[in-house]
């Protein structure tokens, strides 16, 4: 059996999750252990004028002012205009949303922190709440961050070519298009263990994080302590999504407790913590205007974006990336030389945004898709022709679109027609024709978009932030008895690296997969990355312990020519084994050599031994992009408002596919959450800034009835840029769906005259959408 | 406190607790099985579904005190069940999991699926299912999963026979209902 | 989110339950604990005293009691799910039960904690309320009365402090009997949008249709029913169903009273179809 690229293989992590062996933050206990909970603000806008810690309990229990010498989390940009805003680990003078943590509270078990929180006195002078994007900006007093002259938090404004390519244009349609704020729910929320280590001083940090080499910069910066003074290690963590790609207040607020009193401390989220704090992501407005021929070939596109942007920009991506990803990715995969966009990015009264699976793409996809759809319905046409028509063409690649962004390879418009073919199109518009005897109507939608993914230097250095992607590094090392061991600075959260890194050491040393080891997570032990987002990991990391193999195969050579008393020259490597011309040795005894008996070794012998860290960037890091069309038929059942996805199908390219069942999960995982996205998921606010969903009776997670079977073909055209063509994929299942679904459920809705354009598509809007529909058509009656 | 004794794993457990400590904490932080998890706390994510008494139940939401006298069976006492081998070995080829923080209650809630409902089709497990979230996988795998297994069990000879289709009956006749209920109601 | 303190009793009858109930402040009946659980561990409940009456034998029978099945209110869903089949004339409790939430939640639930509980968009409370059923409550003053009136409001039911259900009765249908059951969930197990249920029996002359989920109590459709029973087929059209709820449910608006009507025709599909 195969096991490198390519290979459907399954999973070694599977092994201890499977058995309940896996091992989390919530699920390790130290000696000494105290648990944390956190007294989070009842109210979202307004100044603590007093708190009052429970008598007896002082001790127990800390306010900012307890926190002295840990600093306000500020997340910079180079970007002009952007403003900062000072997010401190425990609320300092006042509170900007439900949730903010004021205090935090220490016992021997969460229970009793729990008890000690409900202890604590505090009181409030309330301040007008904004929890209206629109109304923020717009705005004349009321200031989130009072020393800002208003609640915005950057505004981007970019145009290329719009004004002549708009002009004369036959066809305009214009749409406003909205997502609601949502959260992104991993299974397990954000956790953090952390202890003082006197042997090394350190500070040992068991984070449930993405990012460990970034938590690791952070702790140390805003905590005033030396990089080597801290070391993070995040164990098996259960989903992130985004979430847990930043600096989290509560990691500083726990590593400044075990620095503080040198003994571990133990902070777990709870859901309804999650659903109210986590409430984060999505919320966009958009208006758009599209200019098109009378074919519905778009000519222009004129956007004003809204992001909402919540309280506190987040460390280090900044909250300037959702809006900086709107501007760049919103002309999708389509060719068009005219576009104008202005995106507000503004404070309100929530928690801050962070960047959810697909970060700006999801929104700006659903935006343009349903226009795209909306043009060919003025003009006449499928949708999916008049989506084909606009396509980048294979023979354009690479393109650079009118944002200025580079598209490596891909045949947009191939994977378009394969999923046109796989949902069936002419088969369910007959029956869509014919029409249901349960009375529900049929809906087919189609939705394509491009991803970048893998982007790096270039591109992030743009924006200035704090840390900059750079160049990723693994660590390789053989082992005495000739496996490997490899190292790398990324780290899993459900993607399966610890396999598919494995299975492409195996592509370049033809070791058995049993016998490599890929160790993740302790900036410890592994080489320096930024981590996981941003679908970086498999290039990144792949490419650098593809790297760091490479390097040691020489060196293999070398040794075993001498054990062979043959020439180097004559030596070929091979699936773990040194072939000389008359004989070969095994990687076993080159091992055994270096480690055992270097009285063999050659005198001449390469100084770095069996072990490499070598570092990877491709060789043009402005992202690699992959893409994919959807297709869906719902099936809407207009009395009670229910949609039904009978059927969706994805046709992917992510260039060379690494472990195809690993694609295929995350793309399903991702779809999955669109489906979320689109008809289920939303955090609402009432207009005091309580936020109304913090409890899985009223946030609604799709489950296994909600989720279709969804059917997945793949294409590879690799990427010119990187090791072997493998482009990064994991955030693209998250993309299409709500674009999909709505362009679904407004082709059955059509003869009734709706159109639906806000996230997510609950019974009530779809109902209400018909309605306003029936009444627009019925001539004016007089009531009683 | 209140003492309790109680089986778990088919070992004899005897402690102190607080009457508000619930299983799902009790065996994670007393008994040191931690492979149930807790991912809500309310009841819907089926994260810390074990067995009581051999039936799959919320850990989150029953006591330790309640345990009292009990057998509770988490997922690190799977080791011999056939079906449960059978599970592990079905979601790991069809990649019915990620992250694996659903895993253990979505294993322990598979495994009372192909042992209740032998019949149970690819819709039918979904519906069973819908009691545990995944966030990673969308349930595809986990699915083919139960389904594969299911279908293996199906062939041998001791699968259960399906339980007989209802006969057809009369439609309703018309009649003139009693006013009894109806002033009952006023 | 962790429980607030509270103590814990497990009474070893009926009679120790009560007298627990009645001599300590802030005492609550702990029975299969799926809708206490989670109000206990987000301190939305804090009772001072839990009494458990989970394992009390006088709660469990599931009786034939000739023209009624006698079910005691500790009597698990997921035993009625269970009993499909073997339940003669029962046969709508075995489907209601089973479509309850999730197997794990249905092995704990009670029969008797759901109606205790009356969550508006509950199925039990709407359920044995179109079957005519009754609640048997024991306490200082002992009584039967039925479920229609004994669910109150939302979270609302005549049970006192002092007081707890012992046993439903729940009529039988006859051979002739037909029921239907109808729930709009936006996600399987979750609780309801709108639902409806349905009970016809020519034998003993019902005719109930139950409205529930949507504001607070189940809401009978007493003329409606009455015409069913009648007129069969034509009267339970969406369009004589949309203008019997115009006409006897106030204060649905336009998008409530369009699932409404939906659930309530669906239901009544199942009641006639052959």
């Amino acid at each position: 059996m195969t096991q490198g690229i390519g290979a459907r293989i399954q999973r070694k992590e599977d092994a201890r999750h499977l058995h309940g062996r896996g091992n989390f933050v919530s699920d390790m206990i130290l000696p000494g252990q105290s648990e944390v909970a956190f007294l989070r603000s009842p109210i979202a806008h307004g100044r603590i004028r007093r708190i009052v810690k429970p008598p007896g309990a002082e001790n127990q229990v800390f306010i900012r002012a307890n926190l002295g010498d840990v600093a306000a989390i500020v997340a910079p940009t180079t970007v002009p205009g952007y403003k900062l805003s000072e997010w401190h680990p425990l609320a300092h003078e006042k509170v900007r949303f439900v949730g903010e943590a004021i205090a935090m509270c220490v016992a021997p078990t969460r229970a009793e922190a729990e008890d000690l929180s409900e202890q604590i006195e505090v009181e409030f002078d309330e301040l007008p709440v904004l929890v209206d994007a629109q109304a923020a900006r717009m705005e004349s007093t009321v200031r989130v961050h009072e020393q800002w002259n208003d609640n915005v938090f950057l505004t981007l404004n970019y145009e290329s070519g719009f004004e002549a390519k708009a002009k004369g244009a036959p066809v305009v349609i214009q749409r406003e298009i909205a997502l609601a704020r949502q959260a992104m729910v991993p299974m397990e929320g954000k956790a953090v263990l952390a202890r003082w280590d006197d042997r090394t001083e350190q500070l040992l940090v068991y984070a449930s994080t993405q990012v460990p080499h970034i938590i690791r910069i952070g702790l140390a910066q805003f905590l005033g302590i030396d990089q080597g003074q801290v070391r993070v290690i995040s164990p098996d963590v259960g989903g992130g999504f985004g979430y847990k790609c930043i600096l989290q207040p509560e990691e500083l607020c726990v590593a400044w407790l075990a620095l503080k009193f040198r003994q571990p401390f133990r902070y777990v989220e709870d859901r309804r913590e999650h659903l109210v704090v986590g409430a984060n992501s999505r919320q966009h407005q958009y208006r758009l205007t599209a200019h098109a021929d009378e074919r519905g070939r778009l000519l222009a596109l004129d956007a004003d974006i809204t992001i909402d942007g919540g309280a506190y920009s987040a460390w280090p991506f900044t909250v300037a990336l959702e809006p900086g990803q709107a501007t760049g990715n919103l002309p999708g995969p389509y060719d068009f030389r005219g576009y104008r966009c202005r995106t507000h990015c503004v404070a309100t009264n929530k928690p801050g945004f962070l960047p959810y699976r697909g970060v700006a793409r999801t929104g700006v996809c659903f935006a343009l898709e349903l226009v795209i759809d909306a043009i060919a319905r003025a003009v006449g046409r499928e949708p999916w022709e008049v989506r084909h028509d606009n396509l980048v063409s294979a023979t354009d690649m690479p393109y650079d679109n009118v944002a200025r962004k580079h598209y490596d390879s891909g045949d947009y418009r191939k994977a378009l027609i394969l999923a046109r073919e796989k949902i069936d199109l002419d088969a369910w518009r007959e029956r869509q024709r014919r029409g249901e005897r349960d009375g529900r109507l049929i809906g087919i939608g189609f939705a394509s978009y491009c991803e970048q993914t893998a982007h790096g230097t270039s591109v992030f250095s743009g924006w200035g932030l704090p840390i900059i992607p750079g160049y990723d590094q693994a660590t390789v090392r053989v082992t005495p008895d000739g496996g490997l061991e490899v190292r790398a600075g990324v780290h899993s959260h459900g993607q399966g690296m610890e396999t598919t890194l494995a299975q492409i050491a195996h592509e370049v040393t033809g070791i058995e997969l049993a016998n490599i080891r890929v160790l993740l997570g302790d900036t410890g032990t592994t080489p320096y990355s930024t981590g996981t987002y941003a679908s970086r990991s498999i290039v990144m990391a792949g490419g650098a312990v593809a790297n760091a193999c490479k390097v040691l195969i020489p060196r293999f050579l070398a040794i075993g020519a001498h054990l062979m008393q043959a020439a180097v020259a004559t030596m070929k490597y091979e699936n773990g084994q040194i072939i000389g011309p008359r004989k070969s040795v095994s990687l076993r005894d080159v091992a055994e050599a270096w480690y055992l008996r270097p009285q063999e070794l050659p005198p001449d012998v390469d100084l770095g031994g069996l072990e490499a860290t070598v570092g990877f960037r491709p060789k043009r890091d402005t992202g690699a992009f992959s893409y994919a069309s959807h297709a869906a038929v719902v099936a809407v059942d207009t009395e009670v408002g229910a949609v039904e996805i009978l059927d969706y199908v994805i046709v992917e390219d992510c260039g060379t596919l690494v472990n195809p069942m690993v694609v295929e999960g995350q793309t399903l995982g991702g779809a999955a959450q669109g489906i979320g996205t689109a008809l289920y998921e939303e955090s609402p606010f009432d207009p005091n800034g309580q936020p109304l969903a913090s409890t899985f009776a009223d946030y609604l997670l799709p489950g296994p009835t909600e989720i279709p079977a969804i059917r997945i073909h793949h294409m590879q055209t690799p990427s010119p840029y990187t090791e072997f063509g493998i482009k990064g994929m994991g955030e693209g299942g998250a993309i299409a769906p709500p674009a999909v679904i709505f362009n679904a459920v407004n082709d059955a809705l059509r003869s009734l005259g709706v159109e639906l354009t806000e996230t997510p598509l609950t019974p009530r809007r779809l109902l209400e959408a018909i309605d306003r529909a029936k009444a627009s058509t019925q001539p004016r009656m007089e009531t009683a | 406190m209140t003492p309790i004794a109680l089986s778990v794993n088919g070992r004899k457990i005897q402690a102190l607790v607080e009457p508000r400590t619930h299983l799902a904490d009790f065996l994670r932080e007393h008994c040191r099985l931690t492979g149930t998890h807790l991912g809500c706390e309310h009841g819907v994510c089926g994260a810390c579904t074990v067995l009581i008494d051999d039936e799959p139940a919320r850990s989150c939401l029953t006591y330790a005190v309640q345990c009292d006298g009990l057998a509770v069976q988490t997922i690190e006492s799977f080791d011999g069940d056939p079906i449960m081998q059978e599970l592990r070995t079905a979601f790991s080829r069809e990649h019915g999991l990620q992250c694996g923080f659903c895993t253990p209650g979505m294993l322990i809630a598979a495994r009372d699926i192909v042992r209740r409902l032998p019949d149970a089709d690819a819709r039918r497990i979904r519906v069973e299912l819908s009691g545990n979230l995944c966030r990673c996988t969308g349930y595809l795998g986990i699915v083919n999963a139960v389904e594969s297994v299911i279908a293996a069990r199906a062939s041998k000879p001791t699968a259960v026979a399906p339980m007989a289709a209802a006969p057809p009956r009369a439609p309703l006749q018309a009649f003139a209902p009693t006013s009894e209920v109806a002033r009952a109601l006023a | 989110m962790k429980a607030a303190r509270f103590d814990y009793l497990r009474p070893g009858d009926v009679g120790e339950a009560l007298a627990a109930l009645a001599n300590a402040e802030g005492a609550k009946i702990l029975a299969g604990g799926q809708s206490l659980g989670p109000m206990l561990n987000l301190r939305l409940a804090r009772p001072a005293l839990l009494v458990d009456i989970s394992r009390l034998k006088a709660l469990q029978q599931l009786e034939d009691a000739g023209r009624a099945w006698h079910i005691g209110a500790g009597v698990t869903h997921a035993r009625l799910e269970d009993a499909r089949g073997r339940l003669s004339g029962g046969e709508m409790l075995c489907e209601v039960a089973a479509a309850i939430a999730y197997r794990s939640v249905r092995n704990r639930g009670t029969i008797g904690g759901s109606l205790a509980h009356a969550d508006p968009a509950a199925d039990w409370p709407l359920a044995l309320a179109a079957l005519g059923a009754s609640v048997n409550v024991r306490g200082p003053t002992p009584r039967n009365i039925l479920v229609a009136h004994f669910v109150q409001g939302a979270f609302t039911t005549t049970l006192a402090a002092n007081e707890i259900i012992e046993s439903i009765d729940v009529p039988k249908l006859s051979r002739a009997g037909r029921y239907g059951f109808y729930k709009f969930c936006r996600k399987t197990g979750e609780f309801a949008e709108a639902s409806a249920a349905a009970v016809f029996d020519p034998e003993s002359g019902v005719a109930s249709i139950f409205l529930g989920a949507l504001r607070g109590i189940p809401r009978p459709l007493t003329s409606l029913a009455q015409q069913v029973a009648r007129e069969g087929k034509i009267a339970a059209s969406t369009e004589a169903v949309s203008q019997a709820l115009a006409q006897s449910v106030s204060g649905l608006d336009a998008v409530e009273h369009s699932m409404a009507t939906a659930v309530v025709t669906r239901a009544l599909m199942q009641v006639l179809a052959p």
